[in-house]
């Protein structure tokens, strides 16, 4: 049987962890979405489905009997790679209609849930458990998976902070985020830089989706549950990963405050209410941050 | 989809047939091959049409063949208003047999209800669905929660965690073993739920570890959210008997490692040891071969639903519904999982079945109780 109920200490240190964690994997989800947006300004809906991709990596990874940990990799590679292909047949005559980029991305998400769903089954898919456990964090026992996903949105942020601040691509495409014309009248390729920005986006969605595996169902319709999640916080966040970090912790927080202490129903639904509260006070979001 | 397969269980079941030479009896079989219910669909599927060519092969009912007409339900209600209309107004059908979700049930009952036929419903519900046409001959929840709880109970729980998915099924499941807990004496600490999208359990996990419950029990919808409670149940070492009332033997057994340990609730498990289920699983190898599905607590009662109506219209020399209703609530059929009538509201008395899924992923029956009764179902009925 169970330990007596815990402390107060303890359920304030279990209400701290749940709401840094919870930030941390909207983060993970979010990123690959805010990449697209940041540099291509079109919403990449078909992200729930890149997330898809990613956990079916996993499976993939799987059953060919790999260890877990190649799932990573394999998901970002995959990722890039199908993401390379949708850029250059798909997305690439679309970039001056972004409406009809939002429709061509919605309908690509489907296919690709249809897709998997001839490949695999629409049966739910199981996958070796990454971490299992939980560890001792100040005397209180919580899931190792979790304080391994914060360490990841860490690794994930700061590997994409030095990719745009510390080398040539992202000082390209920092370029053609603030001014497109001048960047490509100064010679830069803006086309492959976009192709380039829209592989990573795909990848980091993927790698996303094996990251989420241990927590959660692996089915056809698992991405879309949590694109709208991360819809909403990159509207929120514009095209700043900083500011993204900070929607991630306000609104992921408020989200886990809301479960706990009103009820997990409205939860659900505090990220959406949130950022259409921000939105609508400031419409240009976190974005200045 | 949906067309190949009816045509695929049309053909099945006119191949195997011998000839007849009057008309055959239809039997409607609406359900979600696509939607939430996609995945047990198929089983569901093949246990009628096994049903109905071991029917044939032994002449028919009243010398007539039995056929099955599919219809896609999209496991939802308007889906089903289309699947019921079409199989009650077009292909006139003489009974409907089927599992659906509730949702789908509720809309064809008033079809049902107008097109005058039987309808026997064979899904595991959350209870009292009352039509005079309408027989179930699956579980409700005074048959299936009980056993749980006192199991649990006898093991020394007092305290009760109830965690579920925020709908229908989710709160009449958990809603009843809230009343047969507190009926019983142990106390309900917490009772949470998740909207049926939600994918996060965490703030509820944190909840429930606070809480210091002695037990927990779950009923989400099946599937996804499911795996995902557990998934982050084991992730977060929660170790507390655990009872699941959603789960199904497959699941668990797919689950792997996370499932071990988890108290499932059913009137069907494939180890139930006697002739009538092996002689079935048998027969389901045969005529599916490696296609086969594994049979499970929606599809068995669904292979009895079929024997149930055959022997209710030989009882009453007759397809025509009023003296079929009455002969329903009087049969009685032998099946895997063992003898089965609807004499009760409506509804069956029945065997469940308390299993505990071990480390490998196999069920093992832990304890059975003899014909459990379903209590007031409908008591104008």
């Amino acid at each position: 049987m169970m330990a007596p109920p815990h402390s107060k200490e303890s359920r304030q240190m279990t209400l701290l962890l749940d709401i840094i964690t919870t930030a941390a994997i909207l983060f993970i989800i979010a990123t690959g979405l805010l990449t697209i947006f940041g540099v291509l300004k079109i919403i990449n809906f078909a992200h729930g489905a890149w997330l898809t991709v990613g956990a079916y990596c996993a499976v993939a990874v799987g059953d060919l009997g790999w260890n877990p940990w190649a799932a990573l990799p394999v998901a970002f590679v995959t990722g890039a790679a199908l993401g390379g292909l949708t850029e250059r047949f798909i997305v690439r005559p679309l970039y001056a209609r972004p409406l009809d980029a939002i429709l061509a991305t919605w309908g690509l998400g489907i296919i690709i849930g249809q897709l998997i769903t001839l490949g695999f089954g629409r049966d739910v898919q199981f996958t070796k458990a990454l971490l299992p456990g939980t560890a001792d964090v100040f005397g209180t026992s919580y899931s190792v998976y979790r304080l391994f996903a914060l360490a990841a949105a860490i690794a994930i942020g700061l590997g994409f902070s030095w990719l745009m601040e510390g080398t040539r691509l992202g000082l390209s495409a920092r370029a053609v985020i603030m001014n497109e014309a001048l960047a490509r009248a100064l010679g830069l390729d803006t086309r492959r830089i976009r192709w380039v920005t829209f592989m990573i986006g795909c990848g980091l969605a993927a790698l996303a989706g094996t990251l989420l595996t241990p927590l959660t169902s692996v089915d056809p319709n698992m991405g879309v549950a949590w694109l709208v999640g991360s819809f909403m916080l990159v509207m929120v966040a514009g095209q700043s990963f900083a500011a993204l970090a900070l929607a991630c912790l306000l609104l992921g927080g408020a989200q886990v405050i809301v479960s706990t202490y009103v009820s997990p129903i409205l939860g659900g639904i505090t990220v959406a209410v949130l950022a259409a509260v921000v939105l609508r006070i400031s419409p240009k979001g976190f974005s200045r941050v | 989809m949906k067309r190949t397969l009816a045509i695929a269980a049309l053909a099945g079941s006119l191949l195997a047939a011998p000839v007849f030479a009057k008309d055959p009896i239809l039997i409607g079989v609406p359900v979600g091959l696509s939607g939430a219910n996609s995945v047990v669909a198929p089983s569901v599927v093949q246990a009628a049409e096994l049903a109905v060519d071991q029917i044939n092969a032994k002449g028919g009912v009243l010398g007539r063949p039995l056929k099955l007409v599919v219809a896609d339900d999209a496991s939802g209600a308007v889906g089903a208003q289309k699947a019921f209309d079409s199989l009650v107004f077009q292909k006139n059908v003489n009974v409907l047999i089927s599992m659906e979700t509730s949702a789908a049930r509720n809309a064809g009952l008033p079809i049902v209800a107008k097109g005058k036929i039987p309808y026997i419903y064979t899904s595991f519900y959350e209870g009292h669905a009352c039509s005079p046409y309408l027989y179930v001959d699956a579980w409700v929840p005074e048959q299936q929660v009980p056993p749980v709880v006192d199991y649990l109970k006898d093991k020394g729980a007092k305290t009760y965690f109830l965690i579920g998915s925020d709908y229908a099924f989710g709160r009449g499941m958990l809603g009843f073993a809230r009343k047969y807990i507190d009926k019983t004496g142990g106390k309900v600490v917490g009772e949470e739920y998740l909207p049926m999208d939600g994918t996060d359990w965490t703030p509820i996990i944190s909840k429930l570890k606070a809480s210091g419950a002695d037990a927990l029990i779950t009923s989400t919808a099946g599937g996804a959210p499911n795996v995902t409670l557990t998934k982050q149940l084991r992730n977060s070492g929660v170790t507390i008997p655990y009872a699941n009332l959603a789960v199904d033997e497959g699941t668990a057994k797919s689950m792997g490692k996370d499932a071990a340990g988890i108290l499932i609730s059913a009137s069907y498990i494939t180890g139930i040891d006697s002739k009538a289920n092996k002689d079935f699983m048998a027969a389901l190898k045969k005529k599916f071969g490696d296609k086969t599905r594994t049979p499970n607590d929606l599809s068995v009662p669904q292979y009895e639903g079929v024997y149930l109506y055959a022997k209710a219209v030989e009882k009453a020399g007759t397809t025509d519904t009023r003296p079929v209703l009455k002969a329903l609530g009087e049969v009685s059929f032998t099946g895997p999982r063992g003898t089965i009538s609807m004499n009760k509201q409506h509804h069956a008395p029945l065997t469940m079945y308390l299993g505990q899924v071990q480390d490998d992923g196999s069920v093992k029956v832990v304890k059975s109780f003899k014909n459990v009764d379903p209590g007031a179902q409908c008591p104008k009925l």
